[in-house]
């Protein structure tokens, strides 16, 4: 008799926005990978040549890693022109993977040693340490980092060979506004630098901007315009040198595929596309395109394993 | 004038600075042979330290990876399936 449906009269008909709790901040996202939306979207990894890496888990926590390329590689020269060397390399790696201490280590058969160690020493105290080794003497380099997460904020410490030293914070100053800021100081070049950062971030898109002492001023905006398909761009200035470089890119998050795309001012055109052929088989093919410079590079390369 | 001036006060400097060197000298050539020490014992300890690391990283890997739960065999390490 009574009627069935009652409906709340205490609950208002417009959504209100939630008070903002200024003391229950989330955690933001670490100072290094404050542009890691735009990085992943713009700067995919593009190689010339032919690629192959099979990853062979031998346990939930351990695995070995077999890699071969086969390519020309770029030096570095004085005159505008690339010079390319054709390079062949076997790469062995192991990694340890745990939740508190994570281990991973490539050698590679010129004799190079590339170590990252992670080591969780406490619940908010991380220990990074990453290394390139070589057997010629005064090549590696080292560097150590501790981070110390706080409830809204984090701060990092960082210790590198040559007496480099540095330091980041960055603080959630509300739920989508995080800003922070470093400072370092390199011993051997004589050189320090100070620097901010701003990152804003909603569900639909994310902004972040970086000026540094050392001349660069980077903004990026990242826009999901929908689950599948995202949109990136990125501005970098450096006001000691003058340089600009303006890019923008797409990033689509197919079912079988990842297509990744960018073109840029430099008059530079880079594609990157990671197929799913099967379970654990991946087929990769990437160019970049340099009009300016007439470098063009197309690489292909399969990955067997996780 | 003007250079009589200067150098007066060149040769002031210099003898200041040579009484200091001479009163100080004992005191620091101590604090400079331990600094000295210290910085070559700790280049020595570094060097020693990366050719450890250089040779001895990865199979440190491989010994906490074959010893993690559960307990890989020889077989599976090798083989290249």
């Amino acid at each position: 008799m009574a009627a069935p449906t009652s409906f709340n009269t205490t609950k208002p008909t417009v959504e209100t926005k939630e008070k903002v709790d200024y003391f229950n901040l989330p955690c933001p996202i670490p100072y290094e990978e404050m542009h890691r939306e735009a990085l992943m979207s713009l700067k995919p990894e593009v190689f010339e040549g032919m690629r192959f890496d099979f990853t062979k888990g031998i346990n939930q926590k351990f695995a070995l890693s077999h890699s071969v390329f086969m390519g020309p590689t770029e030096i570095p020269s004085q005159s505008s022109e690339t010079i390319k060397i054709p390079t062949a390399h076997y790469e062995f790696g192991a990694n340890y993977l745990d939740p508190k201490l994570m281990l991973l280590g490539r050698v590679l058969t010129d004799g190079r040693v590339n170590a990252r160690v992670k080591c969780d020493l406490s619940d908010n105290l991380i220990l990074k340490a990453n290394a390139q080794l070589t057997s010629e003497p005064h090549m590696s380099h080292c560097m150590v980092n501790f981070d110390y997460k706080g409830k809204d904020y984090r701060s990092q410490f960082q210790l590198g060979n040559g007496a480099l030293f540095g330091a980041n914070y960055i603080q959630s100053v509300t739920p989508n506004l995080s800003l922070g800021g470093e400072v370092f100081w390199a011993g051997q070049h004589r050189k320090s630098g100070v620097g901010y950062a701003a990152r804003y971030s909603t569900d639909k898109m994310v902004a972040t901007g970086q000026v540094a002492s050392t001349g660069i001023v980077a903004l990026s905006y990242v826009q999901k315009v929908s689950e599948k398909v995202s949109l990136a761009s990125d501005f970098m200035y450096n006001y000691m040198s003058r340089d600009v470089t303006a890019s923008f890119g797409y990033d689509y998050i197919l079912r079988q595929c990842r297509l990744r795309g960018k073109i840029d001012s430099n008059g530079c055109v880079t594609s990157f596309l990671e197929e799913r052929l099967n379970m654990g088989l991946n087929f990769i093919l990437s160019a970049e395109i340099d009009h300016r410079k007439k470098d063009y590079k197309f690489g292909f390369g399969l990955t067997v394993g996780e | 004038m003007a250079s009589k001036g200067v150098s007066l006060k060149v040769k002031g400097k210099g003898s200041a600075s040579k009484n200091k060197g001479s009163s100080s000298s004992s005191s620091s050539s101590d604090e400079n042979s331990m600094c000295k020490a210290l910085k070559d014992w700790s280049n020595w300890g570094l060097k020693k330290a990366k050719v450890i690391a250089h040779y001895g990283f990865i199979p440190l890997v491989i010994i906490i990876g074959m010893n993690s739960e559960p307990k890989p065999s020889l077989s599976q390490l090798l083989s290249p399936v």
